[in-house]
């Protein structure tokens, strides 16, 4: 330990520590801006500068290793000027103004620009923008960047870079001209972006965000003509209710589900049923690669961020991937062929509408190996963003439940919303199915959590199934190359974002580790309060196989429920 | 006044026949001894920032790694600055012992040498000594029969201010964004490649080299306590002779500089003020020109020596311009990762170019507020200095500067 005077006071504080963090447990806020927990440490945006008895020029906070007997003043009047003057220049450099204005901003409710001057406290701004005249980046199916709202901390560089083990930003040009931009200028959508969407969550601005498609559904609702169903993936129920002030994790099924209803939406359903459904393909799947000495391991198909991950780093175990198509699109697929029969809705007048934590669902709704499928995909922010123009006081409305059939699901498939869901609600299945005997214990702790890589083995028939399980693009790179350098194992999980879905680049703003912790903790708490917890249980799934589909695995599963895969490489 | 040919005394363009008895006296002496000497000498870093160069070779030195290495920074990029292009082109082999003298001490078996990207002439110069000195052994395994391997490459600069400073530099090389990095760790510690590595400049190598040949005894008669040995003083701007000149620290002012090498100010027009370091420094007036040429003399005169650019400005010029042009330079150069001195240095050059009708008080007072702010919060020395030069003049000569709707300020006399 290691004794520090933090603005009069004397502190304690392990060695090692940041001035930042030394500050923090202290109960002392220092505005930071290019600072992220997990990340690198930058040291650009130098507003958290503080003064430090001895030393003649200010130091930031979060680059400055606390030393014994440090004597530190984090708001002296000379910190607090520069901080203002400093927060002048970033203002001018945003330039902030009626084109870039704070009210149509994607970040609008939760910009740290806006935090950050609250807390420094800025009363004027005597420096004139500097228009930086750049366009927009509209060449993603996910996400847009808007170059002059960046105020280049690098965030989305180290987030891509550190987290996701991509890094498809970069820093071009030097001084003022510096930006961050991809690589040639090609814009997201023409390098080796997964579209996931971590970015999102890391920039402090509204610099990126989603391509929008809540416009377009908008008009669909306004449309008489058009039928249009609605599915909610799983991860958006326990994160719907924070842009509405709830608490991180306070799930709000229910509620969500009526006011889709009152958005005007015809069918509300959920991608849970499909997730059922997933596993019951998957799982047969699995077992018949196993029986038959087919590729193993097999490769979970759910993430479709983690899809164009192996398209473009690891195409050579493309056959791994399960032929599976991922629940949004298998929801689609059943919706305008099943659904459509049934309810006798010709298909031009059937919108199918999905609202995922997801940003890379958007590009994956329009691959030309299953286009059609879905029409619209909102990110959990979006919904919200509607929810609220509607006038909806969501958390007070009535709850209530989805429309069947395909609204129907087990605890299995709420779980497909955390890293390792899908491990756990496919061991399941697949234990009951190739034993024939009921599973005493429901619950596989050893895949659960938000440890990076996941590994379990369990014992069916005498046959040692060894899983994996990663999740954000990191760890998905290390754990493919355990594979490649000969490591066995039978099913992986792989998911795009840190925490599986519940941490997706759709969810709402901010996304950190206490939110991760807090919507898992809930998702596994639905599964709990769930009677049917299996998907080979969901006996909708079983009336949607004797109904249409034949039986998992049949010639019209696979010609609805799996697709194929594009080597796209580097 | 003549020049105290220290440096450049017996340079050599040409290896052949060149003994390199400096480099086998160093063999000789053993490493610490060799440390030892230049540890006593005071020689400071004549890059700009003036660190004790002996002690940055102890700490190398006693840093534990598998693997150091050697930076010669030939990236001078300071406007105003030619003595390293002085030292490349006329004395070549000296620089290369001195590189292989520091690489020994440390222990470092790889080097750089970095030059600056414009500086074709030198860059050829030493391509060929490298090239040369592979050629008959002075570099490669074994050298001098001693067991002492080394290798050096030579790289050249893309033509960025920023990689002057150690850590942008070292980026550089390692074909990143030249920008600083954060310190500590320092390069000493953890640098190029994240071994132990020292960074000199060129001038601080020959000035090590010359320390081992001529003697501690010797350098230690020339200069003052603070400011030991001789310093090449680049003189330029408006004086009858500018050119590099071997000055010893302590005999001479800075006036004295302007008279005696530079033979006075061109076309018999007033001195308006004296830039001693380098544009990253402050001016001075006439009237504080009278202080010894010694780091202790131009501090207490409010500047500093710098990179040794002396810049001599008469009267024949528009202050304004002349903020400008520095202006213009820093904000281009900035390397665009800290706030302060991307954005600060933006503003700075619009306020000036907009203030071409003249200021008003509260835009000298923002020029000023965002000057101390870049000053204060900058993550490198060149954000941290960039504003040196032009609140110096404001400081200096803000009457002069038309007050919007004050009475006209005059540009130029002449």
């Amino acid at each position: 330990m290691l004794q520090v005077n933090i603005d009069g006071k004397t502190y304690n504080v392990n060695e090692g520590s940041s001035i930042l963090e030394a500050a923090g447990k202290a109960h002392i806020k220092i505005p930071t801006l290019c600072y992220e927990e997990g990340l690198s440490i930058y040291g650009g945006c130098r507003l958290c500068v503080v003064e430090i008895e001895g030393e003649r020029l200010l130091q930031p906070a979060c680059a400055t290793e606390i030393k014994e007997g440090m004597v530190i003043k984090t708001h002296s009047p000379k910190v607090q000027e520069v901080r203002r003057n400093l927060f002048e220049l970033i203002i001018a450099s945003h330039d902030i103004s009626c084109k870039l204005n704070c009210l149509t901003c994607s970040k609008n409710g939760n910009c740290e620009l806006r935090q950050a001057a609250d807390i420094i406290g800025i009363n004027q701004v005597r420096l004139k923008s500097r228009d930086k005249g750049y366009s927009e980046d509209r060449s993603s199916y996910s996400i847009i960047r808007e170059p002059n709202k960046c105020i280049t901390c690098g965030r989305c560089i180290r987030k891509c870079e550190e987290v996701q083990g991509i890094g498809i930003f970069t820093m071009a040009n030097r001084g003022p001209a510096t930006i961050v931009t991809t690589f040639e200028d090609k814009g997201m959508g023409n390098v080796e972006c997964t579209n996931c969407g971590q970015c999102i969550h890391s920039c402090p601005t509204g610099a990126l965000h989603e391509v929008y498609h809540y416009e377009n559904v908008w008009d669909v609702l306004n449309d008489p003509s058009k039928h249009v169903v609605v599915q909610t993936a799983p991860a958006v129920r326990v994160a719907i209710s924070e842009p509405f002030g709830a608490e991180p994790g306070a799930v709000a099924t229910g509620q969500m589900v009526a006011a889709l209803r009152r958005l005007g939406f015809d069918r509300v359903f959920d991608t849970n049923f499909t997730a059922d459904l997933t596993i019951m393909e998957e799982g047969t799947e699995l077992i018949e690669r196993i029986n038959n000495g087919g590729i193993l391991p097999l490769l979970t198909s759910c993430s479709p961020g983690w899809i164009k991950f192996i398209e473009h780093f690891y195409p050579d175990l493309l056959p791994n991937i399960s032929s599976c198509k991922s629940p949004q699109q298998m929801f689609g697929a059943v919706a305008k062929t099943y659904y459509a029969e049934k309810n006798n809705i010709p298909l031009e007048d059937l919108v199918v509408v999905s609202v995922m934590p997801c940003t890379a669902k958007k590009f994956e709704a329009r691959r030309p190996e299953m286009e059609g499928d879905v029409d619209f995909v909102l990110t959990t922010r979006e919904l919200a963003r509607m929810i609220k123009t509607a006038g909806i006081d969501m958390l007070a409305l009535e709850e209530e439940e989805y429309d069947n059939l395909m609204g129907v699901s087990s605890g299995a498939a709420d779980i497909f919303g955390a890293t390792g869901g899908v491990m756990e609600a496919a061991l399941r299945t697949a234990y009951e199915l190739i034993t024939g005997e009921e599973l005493e214990k429901l619950d596989f702790e050893m895949v659960r959590g938000l440890e990076g890589i996941k590994v379990a083995e369990i014992d069916i028939n005498g046959l040692k199934v060894k899983g994996g399980v990663a999740h954000g693009l990191g760890n998905v790179r290390k754990l493919m190359d355990r594979i490649k350098s000969g490591e066995e194992f039978h099913f992986i999980e792989l998911m795009a974002c840190p925490g599986g879905c519940l941490g997706g680049g759709g969810q709402p703003i901010p996304t950190n580790e206490e939110t991760r912790t807090r919507r898992m903790k809930a998702i596994y708490e639905i599964d709990k309060g769930k009677k049917m917890r299996k998907s080979h249980e969901n006996s909708y799934v079983q009336k949607l196989y004797d109904d249409y589909l034949g039986k998992p695995g049949s010639h019209r599963a696979h010609e609805l429920l799996h697709t194929s895969y594009t080597a796209r490489g580097v | 006044m003549e020049e105290t040919l220290f440096l450049k005394k017996d340079m050599k363009k040409e290896l052949s026949n060149y003994e390199f008895s400096n480099l086998k006296k160093a063999l000789k002496l053993g490493r610490e001894k060799v440390i030892d000497i230049i540890k006593q000498s005071g020689l400071k870093g004549r890059g700009g920032a003036g660190f004790p160069t002996g002690l940055k070779w102890e700490l190398a030195y006693q840093e534990e790694a598998d693997k150091k290495y050697i930076i010669c920074n030939g990236d001078e990029g300071e406007p105003g600055t030619f003595k390293d292009r002085y030292l490349l082109e006329n004395n070549p082999v000296k620089v290369l012992e001195g590189i292989l003298i520091v690489a020994y001490a440390i222990g470092a078996d790889e080097g750089y040498c970095y030059i600056r990207g414009e500086y074709l002439g030198p860059i050829n110069i030493f391509e060929k000594v490298i090239n040369e000195a592979e050629a008959t052994g002075i570099l490669g395994e074994n050298i001098l029969d001693s067991g002492f391997n080394f290798n050096l490459y030579l790289v050249k600069g893309a033509g960025a201010y920023v990689c002057g400073d150690e850590t942008s530099l070292i980026n550089s090389i390692e074909g990143k964004r030249g920008r600083s990095r954060i310190k500590p760790p320092y390069p000493i510690a953890k640098g190029l490649f994240d071994k132990p590595t020292v960074v000199n400049n060129v001038e601080t190598l020959v000035s090590a080299v010359e320390i081992i040949n001529q003697g501690l005894d010797k350098y230690l008669e020339l200069g003052t306590e603070n400011s030991r040995g001789t310093k090449l003083v680049c003189l330029s701007g408006d004086v009858n002779q500018p050119g590099v000149y071997e000055v010893e620290f302590g005999q001479v002012t800075l006036g004295e500089i302007i008279e005696q090498f530079g033979k006075g100010i061109r076309n018999y027009v007033p001195l308006k003020f004296l830039v001693p370091g380098g544009i990253s420094t402050q001016v001075l007036t006439p009237a504080e020109l009278n202080v010894p040429y010694t780091y202790e003399g131009i501090a207490s005169a409010g500047s500093a020596l710098g990179s040794g650019a002396v810049i001599v400005v008469d009267e024949g010029h528009d202050l304004v311009d002349l903020m400008l042009n520095v202006s213009r330079f820093f904000m281009d150069e900035t390397c665009g990762t800290c706030f302060p001195c991307r954005e600060g240095n933006r503003q700075v050059y619009h306020m000036l170019k907009e203030g071409k009708e003249g200021f008003t008080e509260k835009d000298v007072e923002l020029i000023k507020n965002v000057g101390t702010t870049i000053h204060l919060a900058a993550r490198c020395g060149l954000g941290q200095t960039s504003l040196n030069f032009i609140g110096s003049v404001f400081d200096k000569f803000g009457d002069e500067l038309k007050l919007k709707g004050g009475e006209h300020y005059v540009t130029s006399k002449y």
